[in-house]
Parts: C-alpha cells; sequence; structure tokens
C-alpha cells in the first residue's frame, strides 16, 4: 500500500510519515500545498492521501478542496483529512461524496497510535471515519428539533454516535465493552426509533445517520 | 443653494434708477430736437433712440447686477454715446456739431465691452492698447470733420477753424484706415481669447465674441461696400443699426449663460454676515454671491497653517485650477483663510481682498469649524487603524498559536504515544506514556477552544457567511438565517467584527431573553453590511449593557457603522449594525 501525505509544517510532516509508515504503507511521495498534492497524487496514484487542510498559499481550506478533488476523479485513492479544528460543515462534504474510503480527523489523533492505524486501515477497506468531536457536534443534545433523539437510551446514543463516527459492529462492541450481538440488537432498535433504513454497508450507515442528524429541520 | 437673494446697498439702486430717468428724459429732449430737422427718415430717427434706450437697460440691469463690474457703466455711456450721435441729425448747427464729435464713440465704446467682457477689466496689455486706439479713432481723428469742415457734414459749422476740404479728406481716409486695424486687431484678440478658453469660460464668451467679431468686422466692410457699389445710405445706416443693436442682445445670451452671475456689494456682505451668523448660514454662500462667482470656494488655514476645505479636506492652495486665483484672508499678520475665484470672472483681486476683509471673522469662526472637521478626521481615521491593528494582531496571534503551540502539542502527544510502542516498555511506562498522551489531548483541546474564540478557524478558511451558518447551526433553539449578497472579498475587519457580534448577540440572547426563537440576518448590499440579530424574548435589554456588547459597539463605530439595540419589554429584543464595507 501506498501513501502519499500533505502538510506544509516540516515537523508534523515527518511526523506524520513515520506514524503512516508504521501502520505499513509506503511513503510514495509528500506535499506542502494543495496544487503539489493533486500533483504527486495524479503521477503516483496512491491507495491513500493523508493531508492537512489550511496550507499555501491561501492559508485557508486548499487541502479541503484538493481531498474532495481527489476523491472526485480518483474514487480508488482513500483519503484522510487532518485538520487542528473540524468542522460539521467538511465532514458533510466529505461524506456526501460517492463510497467510502473517507476520513475526517483532529491532527491530535495521530498520537494515539494504534486507534489511527486501524482507521487508517478502515478508510483503506472503503470504510468511513468521522473525528468523535465532529460526530458530538451533530449529536449536541442541546440541538433541539432532533426529533427522535431524546427517544434513545443514553447506551443508543453511544452506538449512534459510533455509528456515526464509521465504526463497525465489533469496534462498537469493542469500545462499550459489550457484545456484538448487544450491538446489532442496539442498532436495530435505533433505526427501528429513528426511521433509517437497515444497512450492512458502513459508509452508508454513516451516511443515514448523519444524514437523520443534520436533516432535523 | 446659490438661490438666495443677492444682498444689495438701496442707495445703488436709488441712484440707478435716478441715471436711468435722466437718461430717458435726454432720450425724449433727443428726439424732440431731431425729430422735425428733415434730416432723414423718422422711423431711422427712432430707431437710433430705441437702441439708445435698449443700451440704457441692459446696461443699468447689468450695473445693477454686478455693481463692481465696469461693464455696465459701460454700456450706458454707450447709450449716452449713441443719443449724442443722433444729435447729428438736428436742426440746430451747433447740435449738429455735437453729433458729429461724437458720432462714431458707440464704436469705441463697443470695441471696450468686447474687450473688457465678462471680468470689465482689461486684462492684458494688448487689450489696453486696442481700446485706447479706438477712443482715439472715434474721438481724436474724428476732428478734421468738424475742425477743417465750415460747410461739410455739418451746415455753418461753428467748431471750423478752417474750410479745408484737403485735410478733411486726409483725416477722414487716416480715420478710416485705423479704424480698420483697430477691428481687425479686436477680432484677433478675441478669436485668440476664445480659442484658449476653457470649455466652460468659452460657453460664456461665445455668444458675445462671436457675434461682436461679425459685427465689427461689419463696419469697415459695409463703408466700403457704401463707397465703391454706391449702395443707397440709408441701407447701410439701417444695417448699422441693427449691428449696433445685436450687441446688448449678445451681451444678455452671455449673461444668461452664466458669466456674469448677480453680485452684490461689500457694505452689504458685512450686514448680511450679521443678519446670518446667528442662522449658521454659510459664510461660502455670501461670498460667492457678493462676488458674483458661483465656483467660489473658501479655504481654512487650520492650526498648523495647513490648508484645508470646509469638509476638513486638505486644498492645494499653490495650485487652485486653471485661471483660479486665492486670496489671503488676514486677521492680524495671521492668515485665516483664502477664497478661492474664477479669475475671468473677478478681475480685481482687491475687491475680493476687501470683501474677505469684512468676512474676516465670520471666516475665523468657519475656520475653527473646519478644524474641528480635520481633528474628527484624523481621530476617525485613528480609531480604524486602532481597530485594523487589534484586529489584525488577533489574527496574527490565532494564526501563531495554530502553527506554533498547536502543532507542538500534536507532536509532544506524538512522542507520548510512541513511547507506548517502543519494544520491552514495562506496563506502567505505557501506562504512564498513554497517560500523558491524555492529559496532552485535553490541554489541545482546550487551546483549540482558546484559538477559535480568538479567530475561527472556519471564518478564515471559508469567511463570514459559512462561519455564521455553523454558528446558528450550533445554536440550541431553533434558529432563522437569512444570509443575502455575497460575502466575497469582505475586508478582514469587517468580517471578524460582524461575526462576533453575531456570536455576542445569539450568546446574549441565550443568556437573558428567554426567547424560544432567534433570527440572524446578514445582508450586503451596496457596499454596506447590515447585520440584524432578534428574538422573541422578553425584551427590556438594557442597551449596550454587557461589556462585550459595549466593546462590538465601539468596533463597528471605528469601522464607520453604527450598532442599535431595540428591546422594548415583552417585545423582543432586536441588535442591529451596519458596517460599510467597500474597499
Amino acid at each position: 500500500m501506498r501513501a502519499v501525505i500533505a502538510e506544509d509544517q516540516a515537523l508534523l510532516r515527518e511526523g506524520l510519515v513515520l506514524v503512516v509508515e508504521s501502520a505499513g504503507f509506503e511513503i510514495a511521495g509528500t506535499a506542502d500545498s494543495g496544487t503539489s498534492l493533486l500533483e504527486i497524487t495524479r503521477t503516483e496514484k496512491p491507495d491513500l492521501v493523508v493531508t492537512d487542510i489550511r496550507m499555501p498559499p491561501t492559508f485557508t481550506d486548499e487541502g479541503l478542496v484538493a481531498a474532495l478533488e481527489i476523491r472526485r476523479t480518483q474514487p480508488s485513492t482513500a483519503v484522510l483529512v487532518l485538520s487542528q479544528f473540524v468542522q460539521r460543515r467538511y465532514a458533510l462534504e466529505l461524506v456526501r461524496q460517492r463510497g467510502g474510503g473517507v476520513g475526517y480527523l483532529l491532527k491530535q489523533r495521530i498520537s494515539d497510535i494504534g486507534t489511527f492505524r486501524d482507521d487508517l486501515k478502515r478508510i483503506c477497506a472503503g470504510g468511513t471515519v468521522l473525528d468523535p468531536e465532529v460526530v458530538a457536534r451533530f449529536m449536541d443534545p442541546t440541538d433541539s428539533g432532533r426529533a427522535g433523539l431524546e427517544r434513545l437510551t443514553p447506551r443508543q446514543r453511544d452506538v449512534l454516535g459510533l455509528m456515526a463516527a464509521g465504526r463497525s459492529n465489533a469496534s462498537i462492541a469493542r469500545e462499550l465493552v459489550i457484545t456484538e450481538k448487544a450491538v446489532v440488537h442496539h442498532a436495530s432498535r435505533i433505526y427501528d426509533v429513528l426511521g433509517l433504513p437497515p444497512s450492512a454497508d458502513d459508509h452508508r450507515r454513516v451516511l443515514a445517520v448523519i444524514q437523520y442528524l443534520t436533516n432535523s429541520d | 443653494m446659490a438661490t438666495g437673494q443677492v444682498w444689495r446697498s438701496h442707495s445703488l439702486d436709488l441712484a440707478l434708477v435716478l441715471l436711468g430717468v435722466v437718461s430717458l428724459v435726454l432720450v425724449f429732449v433727443v428726439v424732440a430736437l431731431t425729430v422735425d430737422s428733415g434730416n432723414g427718415p423718422l422711423w431711422a430717427l427712432l430707431l437710433v433712440n430705441a437702441v439708445a434706450v435698449e443700451y440704457l437697460v441692459v446696461g443699468l440691469l447689468g450695473w445693477r447686477r454686478r455693481p463692481h463690474n465696469r461693464l455696465g457703466p459701460i454700456i450706458v455711456v454707450g447709450a449716452i454715446a449713441i443719443l449724442l450721435s443722433a444729435l447729428g441729425n438736428a436742426a440746430t448747427p451747433s447740435l449738429v456739431a455735437v453729433g458729429i464729435v461724437f458720432a462714431t464713440l458707440p464704436l469705441g465704446m463697443i470695441v471696450h465691452l468686447l474687450l473688457a467682457f465678462p471680468s470689465g477689466r482689461l486684462q492684458t496689455r494688448s487689450s489696453v492698447v486696442i481700446v485706447v486706439g479706438a477712443y482715439v479713432v472715434c474721438l481724436l481723428l474724428q476732428a478734421p470733420l468738424y475742425l477743417f469742415a465750415a460747410d461739410g457734414p455739418v451746415p455753418g459749422d461753428p467748431l471750423a477753424i478752417a474750410d479745408r476740404p484737403d485735410l478733411v479728406g486726409i483725416g477722414q481716409t487716416v480715420q478710416s484706415l485705423c479704424g480698420a486695424l483697430v477691428m481687425v486687431a479686436t477680432t484677433v484678440v478675441l478669436v485668440g481669447r476664445l480659442r484658449e478658453a476653457t470649455p466652460r469660460q468659452r460657453r460664456v464668451l461665445a455668444p458675445l465674441d462671436a457675434y461682436g467679431i461679425v459685427a465689427i468686422l461689419c463696419v469697415p466692410v459695409s463703408s466700403i461696400m457704401r463707397s465703391t457699389m454706391n449702395l443707397d445710405a440709408n441701407l447701410i445706416t439701417i444695417l448699422q443699426i441693427v449691428l449696433l443693436a445685436g450687441v446688448p442682445l449678445a451681451f444678455t445670451w452671455s449673461i444668461q449663460r452664466g458669466g456674469f452671475a448677480p453680485a452684490g456689494e461689500i457694505d452689504a456682505l458685512a450686514v448680511r454676515l450679521g443678519a446670518e451668523a446667528a442662522a449658521g448660514s454659510s459664510v461660502d454662500l455670501a461670498l460667492a454671491q457678493t462676488l458674483g462667482d458661483p465656483s467660489l470656494q473658501v479655504i481654512y488655514a487650520v492650526a498648523d497653517g495647513r490648508p484645508v476645505d470646509g469638509a476638513g479636506r486638505p486644498f492645494d492652495i499653490e495650485n487652485p485650477g486653471p485661471r483660479r486665483l486665492a486670496a489671503a484672508v488676514h486677521i492680524g499678520p495671521r492668515p485665516v483663510a483664502w477664497i478661492v475665484y474664477d479669475a475671468t470672472l473677478i478681475a480685481d483681486p482687491g475687491y475680493v481682498e476687501s470683501a474677505g476683509q469684512v468676512a474676516a471673522l465670520a471666516l475665523e469662526r468657519e475656520r475653527l469649524t473646519a478644524e474641528l472637521m480635520v481633528r474628527s478626521r484624523e481621530l476617525e481615521q485613528s480609531r480604524a487603524r486602532i481597530i485594523e491593528t487589534g484586529d489584525d494582531e488577533r489574527r496574527r496571534i490565532a494564526q501563531d498559536l495554530h502553527d506554533g503551540l498547536q502543532s507542538q502539542l500534536v507532536l509532544l502527544a506524538l512522542r507520548a504515544g510512541l513511547l507506548t510502542e517502543v519494544d520491552g516498555a514495562s506496563p506502567e511506562v505505557v501506562r504512564r506514556a498513554t497517560q500523558l498522551r491524555r492529559e496532552l489531548d485535553t490541554a489541545a483541546a482546550e487551546l483549540r477552544r482558546l484559538v477559535h474564540g480568538l479567530m475561527p478557524a472556519l471564518l478564515v478558511e471559508r469567511g463570514l457567511y459559512a462561519a455564521t451558518e455553523d454558528l446558528v447551526a450550533l445554536t440550541p433553539l431553533p434558529t432563522d438565517l437569512m444570509l443575502e449578497g455575497s460575502d466575497a472579498g469582505l475586508p478582514d475587519t469587517v468580517k471578524s467584527a460582524a461575526y462576533f457580534v453575531v456570536a455576542e448577540g445569539l450568546a446574549n440572547a441565550l443568556k437573558h431573553s428567554g426567547a424560544g426563537r432567534m433570527s440572524v440576518g446578514l445582508n450586503r448590499f451596496n457596499g454596506t453590511l447590515r447585520i440584524e440579530i432578534s428574538d422573541n424574548g422578553i425584551g427590556g435589554a438594557v442597551a449596550m449593557g454587557g461589556a462585550g456588547l459595549r466593546g462590538l459597539a465601539d468596533r463597528i463605530d471605528g469601522l464607520g457603522g453604527r450598532l442599535l439595540i431595540d428591546s422594548p419589554p415583552a417585545q423582543g429584543t432586536r441588535l442591529m449594525a451596519e458596517v460599510p464595507c467597500a474597499r
């Protein structure tokens, strides 16, 4: 598996290279701007792209724009977007595009090396990974008008949040220290209450949950 | 603004009325003296007198319109010259002699009028020479006609000192040649003046100058035609009278085109300034109307002697514009102001200066106002700069934290994470390293919150409208959002000020209003950004109560905008702000 890494700060770029290599990837190239990322990705056709958002020349959202462009033109390349801040709107923009193979995490998450390696593998396997902080934004209990959420038990809400983050049933079971069977049970109850279509595909499941959580009005 | 009445002294009006009455009496006397002399047809005699009356009326009106301009008196003198020349048709030899003496004076007067228009002064040396020449031709070179012709045009000429028809012939030829020279020179000067004039000046000059050129060229031409083509003398007379009659008409037309605005008298200016001081009327207007120059500008000397206009903007007093002059007004040795005027309209700088001295105290008062305007303008600019600097500083600190401390925390946490992977690390080390990593994560989350408060990432990355959308989406109350216009290219200071107004407005409403619903509107239209945050809560919010809002009001104010709160009890609260945002 080959990866391209885009990050304009040299020290962070080195750190990322280290961690991504340790997850078994070969580094096909590094970039320090949105345009150079697009160039390298076009020529190298890597399996994975890991990119920062705020990069030269405008230091706004060029990394995200490049990530969306890669997902559109090279669907076989998985994309992980890292940033110092997570925004709901960026998560939606990334998830709404077709297919999985996408992730959106706080930069801080790379230090939890084991979890980060798993996230990389899930993304490359076509899964979806969203940062817990961004999922929390979607699940904000004060964000009223989201009919149905209050009818879920706290445990069901935990499961829903992990589903939104893109976790598999096995992963949710591990996280919450319950059996996978219990997770399946919670999930079907959640589907019933919220009227979501049951889905085996992790990404579709994320999409449905996120859509439910954002289209509340 | 320029429609105000011009203040004049009543004594001038009275004098002009008297002059008019006396002149009219003169007209009747001339008519009575010439009407049954049998010299020429009756209608020709009456026509000449009618033209004299026309000159009289136009001259007196011009005189009244601009008392300090010499054109009015020149035209009145012209009227009298025409009357005197009309005496040439009288029956009495002595009166005929008077008529012959002044026979060609109207022509000299016309040359004078043409060259002195519109300022009333002969402004070039060449025009002075031409006018002096014209009067010499009309008065001096006329002399042989009555001095040496005992029985010439004047029967029984009482002025004759010898009967020398040969000298009369020579004199006539010399007069014709010199007259033609004067006419040609006048034409050359007028054409040159028209060519050099600015479009605005040409507009004023054109009717009179063009007509004048045609008229004075016709005089020698008609004389030549008379002698060579043997035309009827009456025809020539009619032609010349008609040409003469056209001059006041052309003059009136030029006046209509703005070159001869009504002017008042300086004495009256003092009275007017005294009367209007309380009313706060502008000194500029009084001066413009008194001096009869609508384009007149007053420039003030502020504390450090810099010239500024009435609104406090700097003015280049050394270069007041094409054909404009600046007359300084002093109180003691200190310059107070300058009066900038059109030199083609007002010929006499002394006249402007005396008006300035009369207005000096009023100008001093206006000068203080102008000085205040300068101060307030400077203050406004410095406040805008301070706000901009503060805002830039915020943005810079947020960016520095993003690039520096936030990245360092990521790297430190990564190193803590890597510790857990070291081969042979004891479970205790792994536990402690994980603990350290989690603590660093907590610190990073804290820092994220801080940086977000300083300058939200979405505002930097996606602009005001996107950031406001997210702000509204995170509000735990149903909130309507209206975004109109585009936020593209908004200045950074406006962007962040507007964002924090919305954030503070929503936070206040949540905390104090007890509202069940809120709405946020951003509307950018015609270079203004309007912000409105409203709720359906209890109202009664104290205007600018919170320190946060107070600071934001100052910020909006410093950007040249304003912030208002409308919060009647039990009727909800509306927070409105307007910021100019055109770069």
